[in-house]
């Protein structure tokens, strides 16, 4: 029998694939493509925060029919994800190439942005680059047994209280910055501008918080599953719930920040995919008169600050709505509060 | 070797008989009320809809997509883990060197973690600061939240399932066999086919069988790594769990039905390649 | 073709030839795949998770147990995993004796259906079991009136690991049944023993070390279940969630470090139990 070259063989199985990754993929990662205009088939990598996923279904439906009728029956593929709005954008940032994010907060973009993904200034869209509103609701049983009104009944002994994890979702963050803002406000019992009186109430209401879930969705669908009193979330959830046959009842506290969810266009990926154009296209969509009709009915509230306090149809006049900058924005709120010596840091850690 | 039969009962006949029928039955009902009935009840539920729910739901993109997505996965899993599972238990078994016992442990160690550990593996790799992140970006290749990682940590967790199953056979019997086949002149390859493989082919489509089973049922490792991408990175098992947050409860229970009735198909495979195995380990 | 004889290690008798270098050579070659393959694909992210862990000493560990209810997680798993291996090496036993020893209608179908959760997705298993024992599903709504939780409380941790694990302790069992001589039960009998005291005294030793080996397995794959686990426990902190869980949890947040302190704990007790079974089970199979 001859020298046989099978050990070469056995070598050569295991080079090749590493060989392969290797010579694949000529550098183009970091380096700028040249684009000719939009593939065949152009596919939009689309991330969103956990609620908004039945309203941006009708919405992808709409632009896609839209689209189609403005580009000789050109199909766009959307490939859309939903989780807390930290996690996706940690994801983003860890290579999910979302060419167009839409997040639960401000802060959650400018981390894709602060990662040099997100070149352009956001803020300075439409809007604000905001695409809805809300408001921040308890939701209770039916009939409300627990006579729930106002931040300061969810400190009392026994009541079980749900909302997301601040560290993975967007909402729990806009639920916890509201019950301090309300608080220094003079609402939930508290007089106002009483910080010492606020954190009391912060501790009172995140001692009694059952489970921290990782998204608003979960948050919520573990309330409908028949665990803890009372969930803190958003409007537009419990008007969701609803709308599926569910029954989530909604309280209003008399005060509440103003969220506002931010959309925008992720610069590297989209020039890396080449989908600019549509994805452009779509984010301008959603500030448009159809988009906004569909978020309204799928209960989200309007960008324009007037029309939002106001409310009408399902949405109730909120007493007293403010928003994030009469706290100095975000940046100090979320040192106070998520800090390493936060105050919803050191309540977590009990 | 047929099962022998049950030893003769002692002097109080009745009692003895009664005593096994209460064993029976509680044998009988324990795995009536673990198995039996919630698979009776997914069915129900999944049907609750109508029968309609059924076309309508594996209508949807997302779900082909998702179907699709599991099938690619396991392919590529069992085609890698019985490729070089053979040649893993033939080193093992065949060749004498240092570290040998050590890398029998290491063929075990999938065994011994949480599927979600592996994920975490994944993440610590090729996530942010990965150990070959740079390596990979600096080609152009998503691992993460893309087929790639979804198909690496699949790998991981079937490893140890043909190995497993190949080692016995080869430690029992064939070296004889192989032995003589070479001394009469076959070159390796041809002893490998015409001598090796015919002993370990119940062996190694069996633990096809159940890398197969386990590849279509992974979620906790696949779930951290894919980012629930719809129409991209959900596999079938990743879309019952999406479907369950979106309120889907009806199209999650027809996923998870055709799930279960893939398995039950497998399963009547593996149970017949697990006898044939036996049986032709025991015809040494 | 050499016209000197070679053994199977291709070791030559002639001083020089060119098949013992290309047997060598080949060897080495098998040698290295192998190592490459395990070496990539199991040492190198186990590597990267035990660094990741205690890569700066205790310090990722002592933060991730300082999370208040990373204990109770652990705790939770451990118990409710040894609670589910004790009723699965009885129940197991039970199982394995009845398919060995009795002849009854529907046997095939029994042994096959417990073989069941070695096919189905875990995630199916814990559907499977909230459609019947949900809150709002049959008897799960039964026992409610009896004030009996079964999802969304550690019964239902229990409920999940009990049938994710059941054919583990009978496939190991039911090989040792099969190839007991029943004469030695014969004998016991005519002498006068009960069927109970026959089990115990003669049965029972000869198949303790299978039990032993079904039930490390079954308590090492209790510790690691999340797919059943993550749908029917409801994951509350502090209450149902267990430490697969926990890690998930952890590594989706990539608070990589402290999931890997965790998990790091958790596979080096089922690696143990992995590595002492393989011992024990081997001695088995004669």
């Amino acid at each position: 029998m001859s020298l046989s070259f099978k050990p070469a063989r056995w070598a050569a199985l295991f080079l090749a694939p590493i060989l392969a990754l290797s010579a694949c993929g000529s550098g183009t990662a970091d380096g700028a493509t040249t684009c000719n205009g939009l593939p065949d088939q152009p596919t939009l990598s689309f991330a969103a925060y956990s609620t908004p996923r039945e309203a941006y279904g009708k919405i992808i439906s709409a632009f896609k029919s839209k689209w189609k009728d403005e580009h000789n029956d050109q199909e766009v593929i959307f490939q859309e994800s939903y989780d807390g709005s930290t996690l996706q954008a940690s994801r983003v940032v860890s290579g999910y190439e979302a060419d167009v994010v839409a997040l639960s907060l401000g802060p959650d973009v400018d981390q894709i942005a602060d990662a040099g993904l997100i070149t352009h200034d956001w803020t300075t869209e439409a809007d604000g680059g905001m695409v809805t509103t809300s408001v921040v609701v308890f939701d209770v049983r039916p009939g409300n047994p627990l006579g729930i009104k106002d931040w300061n009944d969810l400190t009392n002994s026994g009541v079980e209280v749900l909302t997301p994890d601040p560290a993975s979702s967007g909402g729990a963050r806009w639920n916890l910055v509201s019950a301090w803002g309300s608080a220094l406000r003079g609402y939930g019992g508290v007089a106002k501008d009483d910080e010492a009186g606020a954190t009391t109430l912060m501790q009172g209401v995140l001692g009694n918080v059952l489970a921290y879930d990782s998204s608003a969705r979960k948050s919520i669908q573990n309330f409908e599953d028949g665990n803890g009193d009372v969930a803190i979330t958003y409007e537009n959830e419990v008007l969701t719930a609803q709308a599926a046959g569910k029954e989530d009842e909604a309280v209003y506290p008399p005060s509440s920040v103003l969220i506002e969810n931010p959309v925008t266009v992720v610069d590297k990926n989209v020039d890396k995919h080449c989908v600019r154009e549509v994805a452009e296209a779509f984010v301008e969509f959603l500030h448009g008169d159809e988009a906004k009709q569909i978020f309204a009915d799928a209960g989200y509230r309007s960008t324009d600050l007037a029309t939002a306090q106001k409310g009408g149809g399902d949405f109730p006049a909120i007493e007293d709505l403010w928003d994030v900058d009469e706290f100095g924005g975000w940046d100090g709120l979320t040192e106070k509060l998520f800090g390493d010596a936060g105050i919803v840091t050191q309540a977590q850690a009990g | 070797m047929s099962a022998p039969a049950a030893p003769a009962t002692g002097p109080a006949g009745g009692r003895s008989r009664f005593a096994r029928g209460a064993l029976a039955a509680t044998a009988i009902a324990y795995v009536a009320l673990l198995l039996l009935l919630p698979l009776i009840g997914i069915v129900t539920k999944a049907f609750q809809p109508g029968i309609s729910i059924i076309g309508d739901t594996l209508s949807r993109p997302e779900v082909r997509h998702a179907f699709l997505l599991t099938g690619i996965i396991t392919l590529i899993t069992v085609a890698v883990t019985t490729f070089f599972g053979l040649v893993v238990a033939w080193v093992l078994v065949r060749q004498r060197f240092i570290g040998r016992s050590l890398m029998n442990a290491v063929v075990d160690l999938p065994f011994a973690l949480s599927p979600v550990t592996v994920g975490l593996a994944a993440v610590l790799l090729f996530g942010t600061g990965g150990w070959f992140t740079d390596f990979v970006s600096a080609r152009g290749i998503q691992v993460l939240f893309a087929l790639p990682s979804m198909v690496l940590v699949t790998i991981f967790i079937c490893i140890p399932f043909t190995i497993r199953e190949v080692v016995p056979v080869l430690e029992e019997f064939g070296l004889d066999e192989e032995d003589a086949s070479r001394t009469l002149g076959a070159s390796i390859w041809q002893t490998f086919r015409r001598v090796t493989l015919p002993n370990i082919r119940w062996a190694l489509l069996y633990g096809v069988a159940l890398s197969t089973a386990r590849s279509i049922g992974e979620i906790g490792a696949v779930l951290i790594v894919s980012g629930t991408i719809s129409g991209k990175t959900e596999t079938a098992t990743i879309y019952i769990f999406s479907a369950l947050e979106e309120r889907l409860e009806a199209q999650a229970h027809v996923v998870a039905l055709v799930l279960a009735g893939v398995s039950i198909v497998l399963l009547i495979g593996i149970e017949w390649l697990h006898r044939r195995n036996e049986l032709a380990r025991s015809n040494t | 073709m050499s016209g000197a004889a070679q053994t199977v290690s291709g070791r030559s008798t002639a001083r020089w030839a060119p098949h013992r270098t290309a047997a060598v050579l080949r060897h080495l070659g098998l040698r290295g795949a192998a190592l490459v393959y395990l070496g990539a694909m199991v040492a190198v992210p186990v590597a990267a998770i035990v660094t990741s862990g205690f890569g700066d000493g205790f310090t990722s560990f002592r933060t991730a147990l300082a999370i208040p209810y990373a204990w109770t997680a652990i705790k939770l798993t451990l118990i409710t995993s040894a609670a589910a291996t004790v009723i699965n090496a009885v129940m197991g036993t039970l199982i394995a004796w009845i398919l060995v020893r009795y002849r009854f209608p529907g046997r095939r179908v029994l042994s096959s259906m417990v073989d069941l959760p070695m096919a189905i997705p875990t995630l199916v298993t814990g559907l499977m079991i909230l459609t019947l024992y949900g809150p709002n599903a049959p008897i799960g709504k039964f026992l409610d009136r009896f004030g009996i939780q079964v999802a969304f409380t550690w019964v239902g941790i229990l409920l999940a690991l009990c049938v994710v694990t059941l054919p583990l302790v009978v496939r190991q069992v039911q090989p040792v049944l099969l190839e007991l001589d029943p004469a030695e039960e014969e004998a016991a009998a005519t002498l006068g023993a009960g069927a109970w005291l026959s089990f115990r005294k003669v049965v029972l030793p000869a198949v303790r070390p299978a039990i032993v080996g079904g039930a490390l397995l079954t308590f090492a794959r209790c510790i690691g279940e999340f797919g059943s686990v993550v749908l029917v426990s409801g994951n509350i902190a502090g209450k149902t969630l267990t430490a697969p869980v926990f890690i998930y949890q952890l590594a989706n947040q990539f608070r990589a470090a402290e999931a890997a302190a965790i998990a790091t704990l958790m596979f080096t007790i089922s690696f143990v139990l992995v590595l002492v079974t393989a011992r024990v089970t081997r001695r088995v199979e004669v």
